[in-house]
């Protein structure tokens, strides 16, 4: 069978093309129209006569007409339905044997051929006859498989496509819902600024708000319209308090106003007032009330250091109290004090800085030698404060003595520079000449209180910095610092007392004033008697007459002034330097006692603290032969006689005759002696004199 | 008390007390320092142990005399004669058992006591002083039962010889008087500085010292420390030491004397100075020995210091007690 009787068998094919899905269901019956004519075109090849219904769209299913020009019906052949009507494995048997028949078929046609049969045989052709059928039969199979597999297909696909829509529903309402949650949870998550003012609490609330806002029976069931309440009244509240606040600024003003009249007012008075207070001087001067000075005076301490300032306040108290003899006045520049006390923080503590500026200042300039550096760094520290205390002490007979207190700042201590005025010339006396050396005057006002070295431990550590070795270099140059003197000022060092400031300057002030106007009167006496006695006058005042009797023989040849170094060197006073009573600032002094060819050297070791400490006397007898104290027990009668029972010698208060009336006494010592003991060998000698009972020792006569 | 008094400071008297262990001194101010002597000589003996356990002033004026009887101490200053219990100094306790005053004829001035000794036989205490007359006491009733005159000026000091009951007296007129207890007497007067070998006007003719051992008498003071011999009142060796002495001690074979310079002599009956052992005081003024108690047999001396040496061995310093 040829293919072309095939074809013929069927005029009018319509054929379609296998289409894609549903929305091409409109050109799919448009193609139906051109298929006709693509049909004609592919007509040798394609043997396919076949409608293919879409699977979408239950019209088409079943029978289509086609319509044409001529009312021909035209019967289509759907092979679908006879699909659906076909059982696969039917088919599948039928494939099977198919095959087999055509194997079978051809297995005979090839013995026919074999056999020597012609090719166009009946047999042959019969057989081929039947293979053709065969074949048409497959290929009907063949496009049936097909037509299941793509109907199979469609299903699933319109399956999936289903589902696809159903999913794709789902996946809407999900995001939806996820939306809505997110909306809801912004929605809780809200915060009200309301929350945020703080509300006065529920129970006040319905205590003070106004029915009208708090609306009670409303609120109290429903806490939104409770929570509005509140918001309302916290509102209603604001505003009172700011007209309120208002208000009160407006108050405010005035009176500030009011303040600024008076002000200016009173300032306008002050020149009145000093004009008042120019003209009142000469009354002040008239009355003796030093008001004015008082209030200038008071102007300036304000610029004092702290301890400079307790020391004036207390020495001024003690004026005004005890003292009409003590005044107390401040010297210096006040300027510079301003100028010092405005920064706050002076280099006082801040060495390193000062030292950082100066080391700065230096490499600007041309670099300076470590020596200068240096030197300038001690001048830093041994600073003074401008400003200065001047204390002065009268005493009865018109001398004074002048202390000038001044602040080391840096080394927290205070140092005194002294001076001595007095009435009288003092002249005349070579070895008084170390008595009122202000050096050495308030030497030892308490025991011990050298005033070489500074009180103030902590200055070790300072001068450790700027390699200052003693402080006894600088002393002559700033003053001592003696410990009474910083008692004075409230300064204090060691931990002996739990005083401080005031109060122990206070407690140290009548005591030290005293002590001072006590040494200064010893000294002056001293300058006195020392004078006469260089003069080998021995000046025994009218009440102490009667200590001696009336005829002294001997007489005071010399009275000089000795060095440490010298008295050391002496033999006769080895004993007092073992007994360790003498000290290096004590004064020495040597006295030569003559009477005829007898001489006693008395060397005298005095105390700077005379006469609170007695002299102390060694002596030393030259007449045939030398004898001493310690060799010679009349000597050493001698020597307790003018050491020991000085109590008798100290003459009227206070005291200050101790030093003569001693010298006067050895001088009757030595007469008794020498005439007690020249009475026994050669009574050569002057009158017999009572031996006093005193020198009736059992060794003397 | 000072520095400069202790500088000042003489040792006057000194006295042990019967126990032997305790020795009492006194000083030119008055004061009378209680010694523990044991304490003192124990191995254990430290700086604390050299001072006085008491110290107390016991009178006006200088101590110049101290005397131990079997209860009390006596001690004589300025004028007056006081009595201490030794077991109550022991304790501590400075109240006075009597105080005594002999009558003085002259009230002017008071004058000292210079020496005391006992007579053990009629319990009679033996002073002399600066009134020139030597006192005598009853020690139980306190009445001053005689009066000796017969010196010319003060009296330096006193001895008994047991044996005839006599009491010597030296003083500062050179004399030195021999008394008869029993009729209180004068029996012999012997001036010693008429005697050539002993006599030393340089330095005067007072007797500061005396001492007797039966038969023997030694005294000194202005003239030489001399021996006598009683019976035949002569001076027997003649002792050169320098000074002047002040106390003068028998002692087994050997006599001890202490005076001016810094030292003890030792010295045989024959005259010649066996040693001089140096001391701490420039001049020395009383010695004293501890014969009572055999433990503590040691010779103190005092002098122009507030030191005051210690003996063990009698030929050296041991250490110093010291005020």
């Amino acid at each position: 069978m040829s293919s072309d009787a095939v074809k013929k068998r069927k005029p009018k094919v319509i054929r379609n093309e296998t289409g894609t899905p549903e929305t091409k269901r409109g050109r799919a019956e448009g193609d139906q129209l051109s298929a006709v004519s693509s049909h004609v075109k592919f007509r040798k090849v394609r043997l396919r006569q076949v409608q293919v219904t879409y699977p979408a769209g239950p019209h088409l299913i079943g029978q289509r007409k086609l319509f044409t020009a001529k009312t021909q019906a035209v019967r289509v052949y759907n092979e679908e339905v006879e699909l659906e009507a076909r059982d696969p494995q039917q088919d599948y048997m039928l494939y099977k044997d198919t095959c087999a028949a055509l194997a079978k078929l051809m297995a005979e046609i090839q013995e026919l051929k074999a056999g020597g049969a012609k090719v166009g045989s009946v047999e042959i052709e019969e057989r081929r006859t039947q293979c053709s059928v065969h074949f048409i039969t497959l290929k009907k199979l063949n496009r049936l498989a097909h037509m299941r597999l793509k109907k199979g297909r469609d299903q699933t696909h319109e399956a999936k496509q289903r589902v696809d829509v159903l999913h794709l529903q789902l996946q809407n309402l999900l995001y939806e819902v996820m939306h809505l949650q997110k909306e809801i949870g912004k929605c809780l998550e809200f915060r009200s600024q309301h929350e945020e003012i703080e509300l006065v609490s529920e129970e006040e609330f319905f205590q003070e708000a106004p029915a009208e806002i708090s609306r009670p029976h409303v609120t109290r069931d429903d806490q939104h319209q409770l929570t509005l309440a509140r918001l309302d009244w916290e509102l209603e509240q604001r505003k009172r308090l700011a007209e309120q606040y208002k208000m009160s600024l407006a108050r405010k003003e005035k009176i500030q106003k009011a303040i600024e009249q008076k002000r200016e007012y009173l300032s306008s008075l002050q020149p009145g007032l000093q004009n008042i207070m120019q003209a009142s001087l000469p009354v002040q001067e008239y009355l003796a009330i030093p008001f004015e000075h008082m209030q200038k005076q008071a102007e300036v301490s304000r610029h004092l250091p702290p301890p400079l300032y307790v020391l004036l306040v207390q020495a001024g108290a003690y004026g005004q109290a005890c003292d009409k003899n003590l005044s107390v006045s401040i010297s210096g520049d006040v300027d510079e004090a301003k100028a010092l006390s405005r920064p706050p923080e002076d280099s006082q503590d801040d060495e390193s800085d000062s030292d950082a500026e100066e080391e700065q200042q230096n490499t600007k300039r041309r670099r300076a030698t470590v020596g200068v550096q240096l030197d300038d760094k001690r001048k830093e520290m041994l600073r003074r404060h401008p400003l200065s205390l001047c204390v002065d002490l009268k005493c009865k007979d018109g001398s004074i003595l002048h202390l000038f207190f001044y602040y080391l700042m840096n080394l927290n201590i205070l140092t005194v520079k002294t001076k001595v005025s007095t009435t009288t010339d003092l002249s005349g006396a070579v070895s008084a000449g170390e008595l009122l050396n202000s050096e050495s005057l308030l030497n030892c006002l308490y025991t011990s209180d050298h005033g070489k070295e500074t009180p103030n431990p902590a200055n070790r550590y300072q001068f450790d910095k700027v390699g200052i070795t003693t402080f006894a270099d600088y002393v002559s140059d700033l003053g001592h610092p003696y410990v009474w003197m910083q008692k004075l000022g409230g300064l204090q060092f060691s931990s002996d007392s739990a005083l401080t400031g005031s109060a122990l300057s206070a407690s140290h002030m009548e005591r030290t004033m005293k002590l001072l106007r006590g040494r200064l009167q010893a000294r002056l006496a001293l300058h006195k008697q020392f004078s006469s006695l260089e003069h080998s006058i021995i000046p025994v005042s009218s009440e102490c007459q009667h200590l001696f009797p009336a005829k002294v023989v001997s007489g005071l040849m010399r009275w000089t002034m000795m060095s440490y170094q010298e008295f050391t060197e002496l033999g006769f006073v080895q004993h007092v330097l073992k007994a360790g009573l003498v000290r290096e600032t004590d004064l020495f002094f040597m006295a030569v006692v003559e009477r005829g060819t007898a001489r006693l050297l008395a060397a005298v070791v005095m105390n700077p603290r005379y006469p609170e400490v007695a002299p102390l006397f060694s002596l030393s007898l030259h007449w045939k032969g030398e004898r001493s104290g310690r060799t010679d027990d009349n000597l050493q009668a001698m020597e307790s006689e003018v050491n020991v029972f000085r109590s008798e010698l100290q003459g009227p208060r206070p005291g200050l005759q101790l030093l003569t009336n001693q010298i006067q006494r050895l001088c009757v010592c030595l007469d008794v002696y020498l005439e007690t003991e020249s009475q026994v060998c050669d009574g050569s000698e002057g009158p017999k004199e009572f031996p006093r009972e005193k020198m009736c020792l059992r060794t003397a006569r | 008390m000072g520095p400069v008094e202790l500088l000042h400071m003489s040792v006057f008297s000194q006295s042990f007390s019967p126990c032997g262990r305790f020795l009492a001194a006194g000083n030119n101010y008055g004061e009378i320092a209680v010694f523990s002597l044991s304490a003192a000589l124990s191995p254990d003996a430290s700086q604390a142990s050299q001072k006085p356990i008491l110290n107390f002033t016991a009178h006006d004026g200088p101590v110049f005399s101290l005397l131990s009887t079997d209860t009390h101490l006596l001690s004589a200053g300025n004028g007056e004669i006081s009595a201490w219990s030794w077991a109550e100094l022991i304790k501590k306790s400075t109240k006075a058992a009597w105080t005594r005053k002999p009558s003085y004829e002259t009230s002017l001035e008071i004058p000292e006591i210079n020496a005391m000794i006992i007579n053990p036989k009629d319990n009679s205490l033996i002073v002399g002083g600066g009134d020139n007359n030597i006192h005598i006491m009853d020690m139980e009733t306190g009445i001053f039962k005689s009066v000796l005159k017969g010196h010319t000026d003060y009296i330096h000091c006193l001895c008994f010889k047991e044996r005839e009951e006599e009491i010597l007296s030296g003083g500062e007129d050179g004399a030195v008087r021999i008394w008869d207890s029993r009729t209180n007497r004068p029996v012999h007067c012997i001036e010693v500085f008429k005697y050539e070998e002993c006599a030393r006007p340089q330095f005067g003719k007072w007797i500061s010292c005396l001492a007797t051992d039966s038969d023997w008498m030694l005294c000194g003071g202005g003239p030489s420390l001399s021996l006598w011999h009683l019976r035949s009142m002569s001076p027997t060796s003649v002792f050169p030491l320098p000074g002047c002495q002040r106390e003068a001690v028998f002692y087994q074979d050997l006599i001890m004397s202490v005076g001016e310079g810094p030292h003890v002599s030792h010295c045989l009956h024959g005259g010649t100075v066996k040693a001089q052992i140096p001391c701490t005081p420039s001049s020395l003024n009383t010695l004293a020995l501890n014969l009572k108690n055999t433990e503590h047999r040691v010779m103190t001396v005092g002098g122009s210091s507030h030191q005051i040496d210690v003996f063990t061995n009698f030929s050296y310093r041991a250490f110093s007690l010291s005020f």
